[in-house]
């Protein structure tokens, strides 16, 4: 493949945006592809928004980027957020019915956004709004939502069933992984013909 | 005739920082720098106490800074990569009442174990550095480096070395400098330098370091003397006199202040001399940076590189140069201001989400009894530093592990009463919390500990500590019990649970009215360690009146709704909102199975 792709992944500390990222990375590895990965965690078990990026290619360089083609949201606003760090034709793959209050929204300092559609639609990005909530507890456990979103995200990612099966087995404990298997079709089955171009 | 007095350069330094209007001195004995804490524990107006090593005097010297008194901490060279913790994070927070770090190094090992040159320590550190090449200046440099402390907001390092330390001469007394008393005023985004605040104290710095710059032009301390022979010599410290001494003929740039160095005096020294070199001992702190201004220079090539150097050694090693054709003179070519970053700008109108105490943390029951007291809690690092940041605003200050003791036992000392408490975590306190509590103790600073046990090293994933005995594997190994050790010291202590509120209300109330300095281990486990909730609370909506008291404790599962507080599924049932509620409006509800 042609270049460097650059996904990021973000949430709310604890949603599993590192296993999401562990799951790519080993999906891209792989399909043969050079992969590269980065996270701020510091703060991650204390309700903060958590980004990690993953980035693969033929020959990945740099392990950060401003930019990325895909974002996996694993929470409303924190996809709100990263709409800016899209690009131009880039896809934001949002846990749209995930709401995690922020304090300052519960103390009624601030409101919640509910512009994602709009939001993402003048910015020009291709916006996947998925009930990953839904699909997760479909899938037999509410804390399966990030890799359903990543089942939802694989349709805009260049690798093969077989590939993302080694990536969810490589990085998914044993006893756990079935559910998340399960999450991981659901997902990618709730992207509908339509949204896929 | 001028009264004089005969001084060591040690003893000019205690007398100059008495001159300076310091009245707290502390340090850790090291040769050569011993004797300025010895001078100074006999004279009036300063208290000086020996601290458990640098860096507790480091972090002493601060909280009385803090206080609103000018201090001085003393150290040998090798001390201040003890307290180079401390010393790194007070560049950023800045001091009240002026600061001044002496270091004194040790050329020629007389009694060292390396020569490590800490003139990089002000580079490093991006502080200002005074160096003094005879007992006269290190009397007279106090005033400047206390003035500069406090002008520039920032710590000074005053860097002697063996033979200005223990070097006797004439001292001209002067008379004292009028100092205006600072009052202590809380600031977070000053003292507590958690990310957000520290990434925007760092940007002054580097703004700082530009001024400093411009103010070690025009100091008085850097002086261009003339010569008559066309070769110039740039020196600082001692070695500025072995060069005058050597090459009488020569011009001289002498460095008074060495960091940051004065490229435009540098350069009108090269106007007037085709040939320069820089005498200095150890390392070519001056020289690389003249090099880097693309100016020849005549350096390490022939001063020695380690060792003392001397009037004689001077002469012989650039005699052969001095003589030389000279090189091809050239333009300096000073380096740009740098590029500081400007902040990125969030997203505008969407609510930020900043890291918080988690829901049924229980560093919030101990904030929540410590507000209702007046003393300035001094931080440490942990999760609880996030107790600082509004609504709870439960810290004062933040400089590096295991600072909190050290800065309220110089806090309170420097006040002569228990104005500061020390709030430190369990694994944080085994980091370096232990020998702040030994110094508090011998050198009798009262004040409130609170050690907030959770059982972990918490913020950074659960890991074990000396007081859990747990190994990286999860196996357990022997445990030190804080309260017997701090017993063993001789520290009144008292363990309490800190899901008990009112047992710790009370505990917190006897401690800040008892003399003395006590310790308070609140003991809970991590929230996060613990697979089920303690309970449910519920909300009686007819007596809840939206006072805000529930609000005010920073739970994030606490909403004000409508009419009433909302209790959000991430409730662990602590129950400190019961606790602070005034109008019995929650309310503990029966744990259901299976909930």
């Amino acid at each position: 493949m042609n270049g460097t792709t650059t996904v990021s992944l973000v949430g709310v500390g604890g949603q599993g945006i590192l296993l999401a990222a562990a799951i790519l990375a080993e999906t891209a590895a792989a399909e043969g592809l050079d992969v590269k990965a980065s996270e701020v965690k510091g703060m991650a078990q204390r309700g903060g928004s958590v980004l990690s990026t993953v980035r693969f290619g033929d020959k990945v360089w740099s392990p950060v980027a401003r930019y990325a083609d895909v974002v996996v949201a694993t929470e409303a606003l924190e996809g709100r957020r990263a709409l800016g760090m899209l690009t131009p034709r880039g896809t934001l793959v949002c846990a749209a019915t995930t709401r995690i209050i922020p304090g300052s929204v519960l103390r009624h300092e601030d409101e919640y956004p509910d512009d994602l559609a709009a939001a993402a639609a003048a910015r020009g990005v291709r916006l996947l709004a998925v009930d990953a909530e839904g699909l997760a507890r479909e899938a037999g456990t509410l804390r399966a939502v990030n890799v359903a979103l990543l089942g939802a995200a694989s349709t805009a990612l260049p690798f093969s069933q077989e590939s993302w099966r080694r990536g969810l087995a490589a990085a998914v404990p044993a006893k756990i992984l079935e559910v998340n298997e399960r999450a991981f079709a659901l997902g990618r089955e709730s992207v509908g013909e339509e949204d896929e171009q | 005739m001028e009264r004089t007095v005969f001084f060591s350069g040690n003893e000019a330094i205690a007398h100059g920082a008495v001159r300076a209007g310091a009245g707290f001195a502390c340090g850790y004995p090291g040769t050569p720098s011993t004797e300025i804490l010895e001078t100074a524990a006999h004279l009036k107006g300063i208290h000086a106490e020996w601290c458990i090593n640098e860096k507790v005097a480091l972090e002493t010297a601060v909280g009385a800074s803090l206080a609103g008194v000018r201090s001085i901490v003393t150290m040998k060279h090798v001390g201040l990569n003890v307290a180079a913790d401390p010393f790194m994070t007070l560049s950023l927070t800045g001091v009240n009442a002026g600061l001044v770090v002496v270091s004194a190094d040790d050329p020629g090992m007389h009694s060292s174990q390396n020569e490590q040159d800490n003139r990089n320590y002000a580079r490093f550190a991006k502080v200002p550095m005074l160096e003094p090449s005879d007992s006269q200046e290190a009397y007279d440099y106090l005033a400047e480096a206390f003035a500069l402390s406090e002008e520039f907001d920032t710590p000074v390092l005053l860097r002697t070395t063996t033979r200005v330390s223990h070097g006797r001469g004439r001292v001209v007394p002067r008379v004292p400098v009028p100092v205006e008393p600072r009052d202590y005023a809380r600031d977070i985004s000053k003292y507590v330098m958690v990310p957000q605040y520290a990434r925007v104290r760092n940007r002054l710095v580097l703004e700082r370091l530009q001024a400093l710059r411009l103010r070690s032009e025009q100091s008085s301390l850097n002086v261009l003397e003339a010569g008559t022979a066309d070769f110039g010599i740039i020196a600082s410290g001692v070695a500025y006199t072995y060069a005058r001494e050597a090459f009488p003929k020569a011009w001289s740039l002498k460095l008074g202040m060495s960091n940051p160095l004065p490229y435009a005096k540098i350069a009108r020294l090269y106007e007037q001399v085709s040939r320069v070199a820089v005498v200095e001992e150890l390392d070519p702190f001056i020289e690389e940076q003249v090099r880097a201004l693309g100016l020849p220079v005549i350096g390490k090539e022939a001063i020695p590189a380690d060792g003392e150097l001397d009037q004689d050694v001077v002469a012989r090693a650039l005699e052969p140069f001095v003589t030389r054709k000279a090189p091809r003179r050239r333009r300096p070519v000073f380096p740009p201001a740098p590029h500081i970053t400007t902040p990125p700008e969030p997203p505008a109108g969407l609510p930020v989400r900043p890291p918080v105490l988690c829901p049924g943390c229980t560093h919030r029951s101990v904030y929540t009894g410590m507000r209702r007291h007046k003393l300035a809690p001094m931080g440490d690092i942990g999760c609880y530093t996030l107790g600082a940041l509004p609504p709870l605003l439960a810290l004062d200050s933040c400089l590096c592990m295991g600072a909190s003791i050290g800065m309220m036992a110089g806090f309170n000392k420097a006040l002569g009463r228990k104005g500061a408490a020390a709030v430190i975590g369990d694994s944080t306190f085994f980091h370096s919390g232990i020998t702040a509590l030994i110094d508090a103790y011998y050198n009798e600073a009262p004040g409130l500990v609170m050690v907030l046990d959770n059982r972990t090293t918490a913020m950074t994933g659960h890991q074990g500590h000396p007081g859990t005995g747990v190994r990286p594997d999860r196996t357990q190994g022997p445990a030190v019990d804080i309260q017997r050790l701090c017993e063993g010291i001789g520290v009144r202590c008292a363990t309490v649970d800190a899901n008990d509120y009112g047992a710790l209300d009370t505990a917190i109330r006897a401690e800040v009215d008892a003399p003395g300095l006590g310790v308070i281990v609140a003991l809970a486990p991590c929230v996060l360690t613990l697979r089920e909730r303690a309970g449910e609370i519920v909300v009686d909506e007819e007596r809840c009146n939206l006072c805000g008291l529930c609000i005010d404790i920073g739970c994030p599962a606490i909403a004000p709704g409508e009419t009433a507080v909302e209790i959000t599924d991430a409730c662990t049932g602590c129950a400190l909102c019961v606790e602070v509620c005034r109008r019995g409006a929650l309310v503990r509800a029966g744990v259901e199975d299976g909930a």
